[in-house]
């Protein structure tokens, strides 16, 4: 998967999604999620994405039994739970299986969306690893000088607060010396170049083919009961 | 005391940090702790304050077995210096900040009050109380963070680091503050990789290499008797350098140290 340019795997992730929203049946939505995790297990560092696949887990689980209490029956609940995790996994895939200045060339030289608003999308991709490391050094800190996680959940939204500020504090003087570091570079030039080739090749051709022949595919199923 | 009793520790992928580590931290010592980058310096420490923990072996403090005390069960006792101390820092003030320990432990107001300003008195930072922490320079900063530790009246301080990225003038103001907090009765713990601190201010130094102890004693017998200084991440101050390079000359811990004794041989004051 990591041979093919970023913009088959953007193509993939909409593919995918695509499906998920089609789909509105338990069946093929469950199938769809197992293909993805087939696919997330090719991908490489399975410990991570073993983490992250459980994560969304729980989350789908909740919104299951959101669908549930709110009236919904069993069978939309689990669509939802399936859809919603049929549609996140696909970008765990794309985010493992792609480096990011890759995302940002194929956004900007394929899809031509405005350099400034690619490097900001994968910039906030960037910052989310970053920013979860920085938190946990500063729960550490604060561990140190008695803040305790235990509790009920108001004491620890409350206790929390000796976080969240000081890592607030943080990421504005970082963005900040981020965003003079990219001035001093030439930031705002009209012209781009990139390092590597992220142009499609015959195969990527032909993959993103099978994607639309494969939504067609689904949307005639669909239009004719059949999924 | 604070032990460490057999102690391994590795990651999660199987990297070997520690192996077999074995450590004794008496009340009222001074201790310096040395090593390559990466060795495990910091993992110690963080073994110690309860923010890892040991794969196998104890933490004992006073005899009694610690492992399962999280960081904040240790911190009355333990107080721990990140080397980033803007990290931690969060209130408007500096008395607030360094209140927040003491309230953390539910100490009442006349109590929180009187040991914030100790420690304001014992840090020097009277003046700077009502400063707002996040503007002050790196060396007030980690004044802050010790007054923060020292607040909780704790038993054990821990540094990492302290001095990294400070002018001389800050480096010997710091580790003045850290000599008298000693002598008030504190035990210190201090990683750096700067010999002159091990040297003039350390009674001990312990020493990480080849994932486990590899030297535990006076900072004189780790500057005169050992040959594997550079393998060990280490070198020798300029001031024992030259008091062995000159014939005679006793051991000097410090340059200061050295003048003297050779003003004394050379006749002078």
């Amino acid at each position: 998967m990591k041979h093919f340019v970023p913009v088959t795997k953007l193509s993939g992730t909409i593919a995918f999604s695509f499906w998920a929203l089609v789909l509105h049946t338990p069946g093929p939505l469950a199938a769809l999620v197992i293909i993805e995790l087939i696919l997330l297990g090719f991908a490489g560092n399975i410990a991570r994405n073993v983490k992250a696949a459980m994560s969304l887990t729980v989350f789908a689980v909740f919104l299951a039994v959101v669908q549930l209490l709110g009236g919904g029956s069993l069978e939309s609940a689990y669509v939802t739970g399936l859809r919603m995790l049929a549609m996140t996994i696909v970008f765990i895939i794309l985010l493992t299986t792609t480096r990011l200045q890759d995302l940002t060339a194929a956004l900007v030289k394929q899809i031509h969306i405005p350099y400034e608003y690619a490097f900001m999308f994968t910039a906030a991709l960037r910052f989310v690893p970053d920013f979860i490391a920085e938190s946990r050094t500063v729960q550490e800190a604060q561990a140190c000088r008695g803040l305790s996680t235990k509790g009920n959940i108001l004491k620890k939204c409350i206790h929390y607060m000796g976080v969240v500020q000081p890592l607030m504090l943080k990421s504005l003087g970082r963005s900040e010396t981020m965003a003079l570091s990219l001035e001093l570079r030439g930031f705002g030039n009209n012209e781009h170049s990139f390092m590597t080739n992220v142009r499609p090749a015959g195969c990527d051709y032909a993959v993103m083919a099978l994607f639309i022949g494969l939504s067609v595919l689904v949307v005639y199923m669909r239009i004719y009961g059949i999924v | 005391m604070l032990e460490m009793r057999d102690v391994t520790f590795h990651y999660t992928d199987g990297t070997p940090v520690l192996e077999h580590m074995n450590l004794t931290i008496g009340a009222g010592e001074f201790i310096g702790l040395g090593g390559r980058n990466g060795c495990g310096k910091t993992t110690v420490t963080r073994l110690l304050m309860g923010l890892e923990k040991p794969v196998s072996g104890d933490i004992f403090l006073d005899g009694k077995r610690i492992n399962d005390e999280e960081a904040a069960a240790r911190s009355p006792y333990i107080g721990y210096v990140f080397q980033r101390p803007e990290r931690q820092m969060f209130r408007p003030t500096v008395r607030q900040e360094v209140a927040y320990g003491p309230e953390q432990l539910g100490r009442n107001r006349e109590e929180v009050a009187s040991a914030v300003t100790a420690a304001l008195q014992a840090t020097g930072l009277e003046h700077l109380a009502e400063a707002y922490p996040p503007n002050l320079n790196r060396g007030e900063k980690q004044r802050v963070a010790i007054a923060s530790a020292i607040a909780m009246h704790t038993q054990y301080l821990i540094l990492d680091e302290p001095t990294s990225g400070q002018d001389s003038a800050d480096k010997k103001s710091l580790m003045a503050l850290l000599s008298r907090l000693h002598r008030d009765g504190l035990t210190i713990l201090i990683i750096s990789h700067d010999m002159d601190i091990f040297a003039e201010y350390c009674q001990r130094v312990i020493v990480i290499g080849h994932h486990t102890k590899a030297f535990d004693g006076t900072p004189q017998e780790l500057f005169t008797q050992r040959e594997d200084l550079y393998e060990l991440g280490l070198s020798r101050p300029d001031a024992v350098t030259l008091s062995q390079a000159v014939t005679g000359l006793p051991y000097c811990k410090s340059v200061d140290e050295f003048t003297a004794a050779m003003l004394q041989r050379l006749g002078g004051k």
